[in-house]
């Protein structure tokens, strides 16, 4: 009804009664409209990436967002609250005053897996190595590619694609299952290097690239036993047999030893994508 | 396909037995829209209520599950108004629930008025002083937003929120979730209000009837109440249902506890309400009407036996149990106690409803009695097999339990 409706006369019963319904079909259209406007805003800007990390990174477990300064030991408890991205993290630069241990300077292998500690490391399971060019070297570590085993596919950006913190870097599809995989700087692709799990990626990152946010030396040992503890929780009752906690080795296929759906699971659990 | 659609980490059954779950469902459906398609083609004699007992089975149960589908817009208030963050974990259920519980009552409203295709005649033409036409203009915003609330969780589907348009979209909304919470938790216990002020202003049924309080009748105000407390039992009742036939742990501990808490205290305040409201219309209002209060406990089905099952069996009892910090923290009380609230407040819509109308109101008149008709009971039962194939389908492809994963990961005691 309108006021310009038959039935309508301008007395306070009609005007409260319409006013009230007005306003909420005003505050019901305007909250959608604009949730409209800004959702077209965001795709208009190239958003997506980093809301698509923002949900996912807001479904993760408790544990599977442990801070970096937690796994060292500095910040007992502490949770991350800015998305495995330290740059913008105020509480980060404290931390970082406290100083970093060493890092021992010989490859670290003991964990299972390998872990050469010659290059940074992202919580999504891949790594970046600097090279004397300026550009970046991002693959996937070795605890990863021990999960996907041998995929049927990957699909990587090709060059001259955009990459950003925590954006998709590509897809991997194994065992009938697909997961995306975190990159873990900003940059330009410039060439595509290998096949399957073992490529790589060589990343421009258009001037002097802010590292922060990645692990390296102590913290990357420190996160990659967190990693594995982690894994053995996720396999729970270990149907790979006694290896990990018996200082064993991860086996070259993770996915071969479980069933369909507890890999699905593993796979989103341990590269981030829940 | 299916394992597709399936949230990652989220044990479900296999899709066959799935289906198999569904087939009954969908066979009560598919009985209950053909009886709804004989009401509507044939017409309302299809029905057993006539001009004297115009509200029977639908009514009763709709004013019924909109009372229990209040918990969506109670868990709403306290999530993002109360900032009662514990509820994150039951937020998105409720939300279904009150959308399945929002959605069947205006379908049943549908056919009950006959004229569905008539439906925007009470937009155009709408009677002001009538507070059917508060329910009706409430009822129909308040489902747009159950839908629009319901929708970031659809958004959220494991392959829907691949597309970067359904994220940024889900995303957006999910920020100006707070504004739909608000204008639900208006529109709600407006039309809460509405329908419990509809009997309230019936002087020509003395039972109903109840003196004003502000501009409306105490009815206005009881049925606010009695949907708020019972609310939260129904979200916490039907979250232990879903618990036990999935065999999944759902929420954390500390959820229930909050549940039995708000809902224990609400219904406290609303039994004493209740009551002073029962006392002052046996003492007051009936002899004003000029009627004596006895005589309506007078006849055989009801008597004070509804009375004492409505205030102390189904309101008291329930009440204490879920107020006390002894009682709601065990699990073998606080859920009966649930239930023992939900059927509290469908006792009373059907006193309410039922009983007001089968009362007689002049010397002469008899005692009515009423019977659904199956087609009546059918298409009702369609709405409770929507309801179930819906949950189904939500709790299946959709994470209505955010908190679940989390709960499986851990060790079990």
């Amino acid at each position: 009804m309108f006021p310009w409706s038959p039935e309508f006369t301008w007395d306070a019963t009609h005007v409260a009664f319409f006013g009230a319904l007005y306003s909420v079909l005003l505050a019901v259209a305007g909250s959608l409209a604009l949730a409209v406007w800004r959702a077209r805003r965001d795709a208009r800007e190239g958003r997506a990436a980093a809301i698509a990390w923002h949900g996912d990174f807001g479904e993760m477990p408790a544990s599977a967002r442990a801070c970096r300064h937690q796994l060292t030991g500095k910040a007992p408890g502490r949770a991350c609250e800015s998305g495995f991205d330290c740059r913008p993290c105020d509480a980060h630069g404290h931390f970082e005053e406290l100083g970093r241990p060493a890092a021992p300077l010989e490859a670290a292998d003991h964990f299972g897996f390998n872990l050469p500690l010659d290059r940074l490391y992202h919580r999504g399971h891949t790594w970046v190595r600097p090279e004397p060019d300026g550009t970046l070297t991002v693959g996937l570590d070795d605890l990863a590619r021990r999960l996907v085993g041998a995929p049927e596919r990957v699909e990587l950006p090709g060059a001259g694609s955009r990459l950003q913190v925590n954006g998709p870097a590509g897809r991997i599809t194994t065992r009938g299952h697909d997961v995306r995989v975190l990159s873990p700087v900003d940059g330009t692709v410039v060439a595509v290097r290998g096949e399957g799990a073992a490529a790589t990626l060589r990343v421009d990152p258009g001037g002097t690239p802010d590292l922060r946010h990645l692990l390296s030396g102590t913290e990357a040992r420190a996160w990659a036993l967190r990693e594995l503890e982690r894994l053995q929780r996720a396999l729970g009752s270990s149907e790979l047999g006694a290896a990990l906690a018996d200082g064993g080795e991860l086996v070259a296929d993770v996915g071969a030893a479980l069933p369909r759906d507890r890999y699905d699971a593993l796979l989103g659990d341990m590269l981030l994508e829940p | 396909m299916d394992k597709r659609l399936v949230t990652r980490g989220l044990p479900r059954v296999r899709f066959g037995r799935f289906l198999l779950w569904l087939v009954p469902w969908a066979a009560l459906l598919g009985v209950g829209l053909y009886a709804a398609y004989l009401c509507l083609a044939v017409g309302l004699n299809q029905t057993n209520m006539d001009n004297r007992f115009a509200f029977g089975l639908w009514i009763y149960l709709d004013l019924t599950v909109i009372a229990l589908g209040a918990g969506a817009f109670f868990t709403g208030f306290l999530l993002y108004v109360m900032k009662k963050r514990e509820l994150a974990g039951v937020i998105n259920s409720a939300v279904v629930i009150g959308f399945i519980c929002y959605s069947g009552a205006v379908a049943i409203l549908a056919i009950d008025v006959g004229q569905p295709l008539r439906f925007w005649f009470t937009f155009w033409h709408p009677n002001v002083h009538s507070m059917l036409t508060e329910v009706t203009f409430c009822l129909t915003l308040y489902l747009t937003v159950l839908a629009i609330e319901y929708l970031p969780l659809v958004l959220r589907n494991r392959q829907l929120k691949k597309r970067p348009s359904m994220l940024v979209f889900e995303f957006e909304l999910h920020k100006v979730m707070a504004v739909f919470a608000l204008v639900g938790t208006f529109l709600s216990f407006f039309h809460q209000g509405s329908l419990g002020g509809l009997y309230g202003v019936l002087q020509g049924r003395p039972f109903a009837y109840r003196e004003s309080f502000l501009a409306w009748p105490s009815t206005f105000f009881l049925f606010i109440l009695s949907a708020a407390a019972a609310g939260p039992s129904f979200v916490l009742a039907t979250t232990w249902i879903v618990s036990k036939v999935s065999g999944r742990s759902l929420v954390k501990p500390g959820v229930f506890d909050l549940l039995a808490r708000v809902s224990g205290s609400l219904l406290l305040v609303y039994v004493l309400a209740k009551s002073v409201d029962t006392l002052v219309w046996i003492n007051h209002t009936s002899f004003q009407l000029g009627v004596d209060p006895a005589s309506f406990y007078a006849f055989a089905p009801f008597g004070t036996g509804a009375l004492f099952a409505e205030i102390v069996l189904l309101g008291l009892v329930p009440a204490l149990l879920l107020a006390l910090p002894r009682t709601r923290r065990d699990p073998r009380l606080v859920v009966p106690a649930a239930f023992l609230a939900c059927a509290g407040v469908a006792m009373n819509r059907f006193v309410m409803t039922v009983q007001t109308l089968a009362l007689p109101t002049l010397a002469f008149d008899p005692f009515l009695s009423y019977t659904p008709s199956w087609q009546e009971v059918a298409s009702f039962l369609a709405v409770v097999a929507y309801g179930v194939i819906l949950y189904s389908l939500s709790f299946r492809y959709l994470n209505l339990f955010p908190h679940e994963r989390e709960l499986a990961a851990l060790p079990e005691a």
